[in-house]
């Protein structure tokens, strides 16, 4: 008959519970008679006062609630402290650029978008990129030669030095973002 | 520290950013691996341990020449191309027969190792055990019997080790199907001649019985493995290391709401402050016979006055 099987565990030292983990930490010493002489016994009885002691802590003292799947019970957070895998994620540092621009009240010019209204051709074209109206400058069929330049006798092409002038912005662009990347 | 070569795709970036450190940590991965010799218990064992640790689990089936206690190093280089924060590490020896290494790290460097000995003549592998097994990557119930899990240093490591190995990850809500199966671990009480005693793991099947009340009566059956361990050497997390590890993040701190509080009986108080009352500016009843009247008594005797004047008034408002 199991009505007449107990369902309650009593025990001289009460079992503590760490219901966020569903762990119960039992202090009771073993029986050391059953012990010796029947270990798989002991074990198995202690092992079923433990589950029972679970099963009622689940049962009686968390909140349930019923889903389409089946019923769930709402687990605490955890009480046992136990180390974490990795160290707490640090904050990212802001920029220099960004707390100047901060400061300055400077807002970020992406909402604009990219197209930009070209007066001669009448029509909308993007500011950077492909065809990008930036680089109008550099097809052009005469380049006016700065006067200093040509004193100081640079090698350089003056046609080309629009792109390289480019280059060299995008290259110090990268060179100061794999420096914000490392702070 | 490893530097992994930087993300060529969107894919790859996931993947890494997978790894970065988090508020809310991902499940803990294990590594089991074995040793220049292993023995078929040990490698027995090693494979039972990780199918209750599947799918968070990964195996590596060649031999290692690794000595934990002695250079850990290659078990942290492991640990950090593998993403595991667990190590078992499966060997066999003369000196330590049915070796197992569970180590902990922290960060991708070892934060304690714990080194146990598997009792050849208890030892049941899984398959011992004709009885279903619960679905892989169920939640375990877990327990402790014995008061030597509190009282001895080794034994707390144990304690602390094994709970976070086994405990699964951490969830807000549990289907109660899911309770399934629990792992059991327990050791008798340290005496004179046997300050060690050995540490029995048993793994029951959940069983619950119609008991004729609320609660149900619970049965377990032991579904393996089974295996009883001697707790070797040990090494002891550093201290700075470990009071790093347990940092709680501050924002999952419950904000206490003060000036409240639930009384024995359930229910809520709060507490409302109120500023200074100034006394001298208080409205109160006014009895108009007892005010100060200049009367003809110069040595300041107070005349007598009947009592029920203002009840008397407030009866006739009544009316």
């Amino acid at each position: 008959l199991t009505c007449h099987r107990p369902v309650l565990v009593e025990k001289p030292i009460p079992i503590e519970f760490d219901m966020g983990n569903l762990c119960a930490f039992d202090t009771n010493p073993l029986d050391p008679t059953t012990y010796s002489n029947s270990l798989e016994g002991c074990l198995n009885d202690a092992a079923r006062d433990c589950a029972q002691a679970l099963i009622n802590q689940v049962l009686t003292t968390l909140p349930m609630k019923s889903a389409s799947d089946g019923v769930y019970v709402e687990l605490p957070d955890p009480v046992t402290p136990l180390p974490r895998e990795k160290p707490l994620p640090r904050a990212k540092e802001p920029t220099k650029w960004f707390l100047f621009a901060k400061k300055k009240g400077i807002k970020s010019k992406t909402k604009d978008g990219k197209l930009v209204y070209d007066e001669e051709k009448g029509e909308w074209v993007p500011k950077w990129g492909y065809k990008g109206k930036n680089k109008d400058s550099e097809g052009d069929w005469i380049v006016e030669v700065d006067g200093k330049r040509e004193e100081k006798d640079d090698d350089k092409n003056p046609r080309v030095l629009s792109r390289e002038e480019r280059k060299d912005r995008i290259k110090k662009n990268e060179r100061q973002m794999k420096k914000n990347e490392k702070r | 520290m490893i530097r992994t070569a930087k993300p060529r795709n969107a894919r790859s970036k996931r993947a890494l950013e997978a790894r970065e450190p988090k508020l809310v940590e991902n499940r803990k991965s294990t590594l089991f691996l074995s040793g220049t010799s292993t023995s078929d218990l040990s490698r027995s064992a090693m494979t039972d341990i990780h199918s209750l640790k599947k799918p968070d689990a990964i195996k590596f089936t060649k031999k290692n020449s690794i000595h934990p206690f002695e250079d850990a190093t290659p078990l942290e280089f492991f640990s950090s191309k593998n993403d595991a924060s667990f190590l078992v590490f499966a060997s066999h020896s003369k000196k330590r027969p049915h070796n197992l290494t569970f180590a902990r790290t922290f960060d991708h460097r070892i934060l304690d190792m714990l080194e146990l000995g598997i009792d050849e003549s208890t030892f049941r592998p899984l398959t011992f055990f004709k009885t279903s097994k619960p679905g892989i990557g169920m939640k375990p119930l877990l327990s402790f019997s014995g008061a030597i899990f509190d009282s001895v240093p080794d034994y707390q490591l144990f304690k602390s080790m094994f709970l976070d190995f086994f405990r699964g990850e951490t969830v807000n809500s549990i289907n109660v199907e899911g309770l399934q199966y629990m792992i059991h671990f327990s050791a008798s009480e340290p005496t004179e001649k046997g300050p060690t005693p050995a540490i029995h793991m048993r793994v029951h099947l959940i069983k619950t019985l119609k008991s004729g009340q609320k609660l149900p009566r619970v049965e377990v059956e032991e579904m393996g493995p089974r295996m009883d361990f001697k707790v070797r050497r040990v090494q002891e997390p550093d201290e700075a290391m470990m009071k790093e590890a347990l940092k709680k993040p501050r924002a999952s701190e419950a904000r206490s709401r003060k000036n409240i509080e639930t009384d024995i009986i359930g229910d809520k108080i709060g507490r409302i402050h109120t500023g200074r009352q100034d006394l001298s500016k208080m409205q109160s009843r006014k009895m108009k016979g007892l005010k100060r009247r200049p009367t003809e008594d110069t040595d300041g005797e107070v005349t007598p006055v009947d009592g029920d004047e203002d009840n008397g008034a407030k009866k006739a408002r009544l009316a």
